[in-house]
């Protein structure tokens, strides 16, 4: 059983965790979009989190866009590994959270992801509502976070203020100090409603349970995929959003004074090259098997099966930036159709 | 952890060995036991700094001063950028990495089928089956005579091994056509207990289907397969058969879990998606 607190402002939570640690939250721009910002100290601006998924998860806080690997100075290799401070990501969404387990175990052994991971402390915030094109319910989530995937869980309790839900040990130190009050008993029972409300908000989603259905049982014909693939540009919007996306490739520079620097940066697994060999043989040579690789990356059952989890967490956001109307809703509509 | 830096290797001799091919011979600074453990079938990565990382086969695998050999053809900038070095170059190296052939060849009958280039990860294997397996049958293919490559290796399997080749283009009196025409004529009434196959993606699989139609069991068919690779470690996706990466899982795959993953996974070839085009 969790221990809950009543918390009088978020914001007070804020700064105190502030103390001997960076603060990420997710801040608006302006211009309707958002990013992940490091507070200034004494940071003292509402907290509010952003109303739907922002474009970017908390992916690359931790699987860098681009970082190096390794340096070579004309003898020697050296490894370079990213030394971290210790930091508190506030206010993450369950779904962005679950991603992040997802990625955790597929980096278990990637001493770059790791390090950022081991100095961070993650304040999860649980969805009241669902939000617009959001189908965590239908995918094994759900909008309340998994207290197995955060440190800290905040809530807006149906009174009016704050319930703090502490789920791990290093939480629980993090938040010694404030010496929070108890919280009222009625919190589980408002996470079950919560629950109960996003479900019936995000409704049955026939096409993403029928579409899963279709990839694991490998129903789909070739030529349902290779007219999706016609929809496909090859741009990367949905491997850069998807907070579980992995794919990576190399990339040498070579520095000021000479020495040589061998980066990792984000990759594709939908451009035309990713898989083309050097002898110009290419297992997935057209725009349809790529798409089909995404999707049964996502939801196949022996993927399913080694994380734990679908590779797919219902944020939506391939929906949002597909140019071609092939994020998840518009892939499985498509191939659930009779 | 995943160790990403390689270590570093001297370039200490190479010869030219087929077609736009150079067989080099490198020496590992600081050879550990793993390396000396390397399996015929597996790989590592060589980095040509400036030029990235690609993988490529043991001909030999490291000896205990760490010297070993590879056999690489000329295809892109990372390899040009090789043949072009100096001896006593330092290169780096991560390995050994991903599965080799089977260990268990000892009393057995194994055929391997060899095309082009991918007479290298089999060369080893070559000469470690002569001594222990009952009986071994090896069949090379390679588009024409120059392209064929290891030259010093055949010639000494030539004089002691039941040994074939056979060019697309052939010289006249040559035999000719790919290796897998010459099947049915090198096996006579017999079912090898093991097949090994490596060289362009086409003749592994149609090797593969001619020995499971003579009765070869698909679980004793094994393939090498080539893809794409860049971590060696599972990690940047390049490399992937389905649900597995063949750079962990793979390169060497019996030919029964290459047709489970890909039906799995419901993959579908380029040449069926061109089909429905
Ligand atoms: C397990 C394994 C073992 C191998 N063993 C051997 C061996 O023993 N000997 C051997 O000769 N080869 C071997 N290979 C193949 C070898 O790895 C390639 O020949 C090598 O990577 C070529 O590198 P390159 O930089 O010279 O070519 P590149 O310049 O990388 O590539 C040549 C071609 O590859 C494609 N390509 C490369 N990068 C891109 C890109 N970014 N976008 C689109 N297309 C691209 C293009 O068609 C390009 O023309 C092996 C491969 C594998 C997977
Ligand atoms: S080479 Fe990177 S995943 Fe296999």
């Amino acid at each position: 059983m969790l221990a809950a607190h009543k918390l009088d402002s978020p914001e007070r939570l804020r700064a105190h965790l502030a103390q001997g640690r960076e603060v990420q939250e997710m801040r608006a721009d302006g211009q309707g979009g958002w990013h992940w910002q490091n507070l200034a100290a004494g940071d003292g601006l509402p907290f509010e989190p952003p109303p739907r998924p922002p474009l970017t998860s908390a992916k690359p806080l931790f699987f860098a866009e681009r970082e190096a690997l390794f340096r070579f100075d004309g003898g020697t290799f050296y490894g370079c590994l990213p030394e971290i401070e210790p930091k508190v990501l506030f206010g993450v969404s369950a779904c962005d959270l679950r991603a992040l387990a997802y990625q955790d175990q597929f980096f278990a052994q990637d001493e770059h992801y790791q390090r950022r991971r081991r100095q961070t402390l993650l304040v999860g915030y649980d969805c009241g509502h669902s939000c617009a094109g959001g189908f965590c319910t239908a995918v094994g989530g759900s909008p309340l976070v998994n207290q197995t995937q955060a440190d800290l869980i905040l809530r807006r309790n149906g009174h009016g203020g704050w319930t703090l839900l502490v789920a791990s040990q290093a939480g629980a130190e993090a938040i010694a100090a404030l010496a929070l009050p108890q919280a009222p008993e009625d919190w589980t029972a408002e996470r079950d409603a919560d629950l109960a409300q996003v479900r019936a908000e995000q409704g049955a989603q026939a096409e993403i349970t029928a579409g899963i259905a279709a990839i694991q049982a490998a129903s789909v014909e070739p030529e349902r995929w290779e007219a999706l693939g016609l929809r496909c540009l090859g741009c990367s919007g949905c491997t850069s959003v998807c907070p579980t996306c992995s794919c990576y490739a190399p990339l040498e520079q070579r520095e000021e004074g000479g020495a040589l620097l061998h980066e990792r940066v984000w990759d594709s697994c939908l451009y035309t090259g990713f898989q083309k060999e050097a002898s110009s043989h290419n297992p997935a040579a057209t725009a349809g098997q790529r798409v089909q690789r995404f999707w049964y990356h996502k939801f196949g059952t022996a993927f399913a099966e080694r994380f734990g989890a679908y590779g797919c967490v219902g944020c939506g956001r391939c929906d949002v930036v597909c140019p071609g109307s092939i994020g998840a809703h518009g892939v499985m509509t498509r191939i659930s159709r009779p | 952890m995943i160790d990403s830096t390689p270590r570093p290797m001297i370039l200490e001799d190479a010869y030219a060995d087929g077609e736009d091919a150079r067989h080099f011979q490198l020496r590992l600074v600081d050879p550990q036991a793993t390396d000396l453990a390397a399996q015929p079938g597996q790989f590592f990565m060589l980095a040509v700094p400036g030029h990235g990382e690609a993988p490529f086969t043991y001909v030999r695998a490291p000896d205990a001063e760490g010297r070993f050999s590879a056999l690489v053809r000329r295809t892109g900038q990372l390899t040009e950028a090789l043949f072009e070095l100096q001896i006593g170059s330092v290169l780096g190296y991560r390995g050994p990495l991903g599965r080799g052939w089977p260990h268990d060849l000892t009393g057995r009958h194994v055929l391997v089928i060899a095309g082009g280039c991918g007479l290298a990860p089999l060369a080893g294997l070559i000469d470690a089956a002569r001594d222990n397996a009952a009986r071994l049958q090896v069949i090379y293919g390679a588009r024409h005579p120059g392209a064929q490559v290891l030259a010093r290796e055949r010639a000494r399997w030539r004089l002691d091994l039941d040994y074939l080749e056979t060019c697309d283009v052939a010289s006249p009196g040559e035999r000719s056509g790919s290796p897998v025409a010459h099947l049915d004529e090198l096996l006579g009434q017999n079912i090898p207990d093991a097949v090994l196959c490596c060289g362009p993606e086409p003749l592994m699989l149609a090797s593969a289907e001619h020995c499971l139609k003579r009765g070869v069991p698909a679980v004793h068919i094994w393939l090498s397969l080539e893809r794409r690779m860049h971590c060696g470690a599972g990690l940047c996706g390049h490399c992937h058969i389905g649900a597995s990466y063949a750079c962990v899982d793979g390169p060497t795959y019996n030919y029964e879990q290459y047709l489970a993953l890909t039906r799995a996974a419901g993959l579908y070839s380029t040449a069926q998606a061109i089909r429905h085009c």
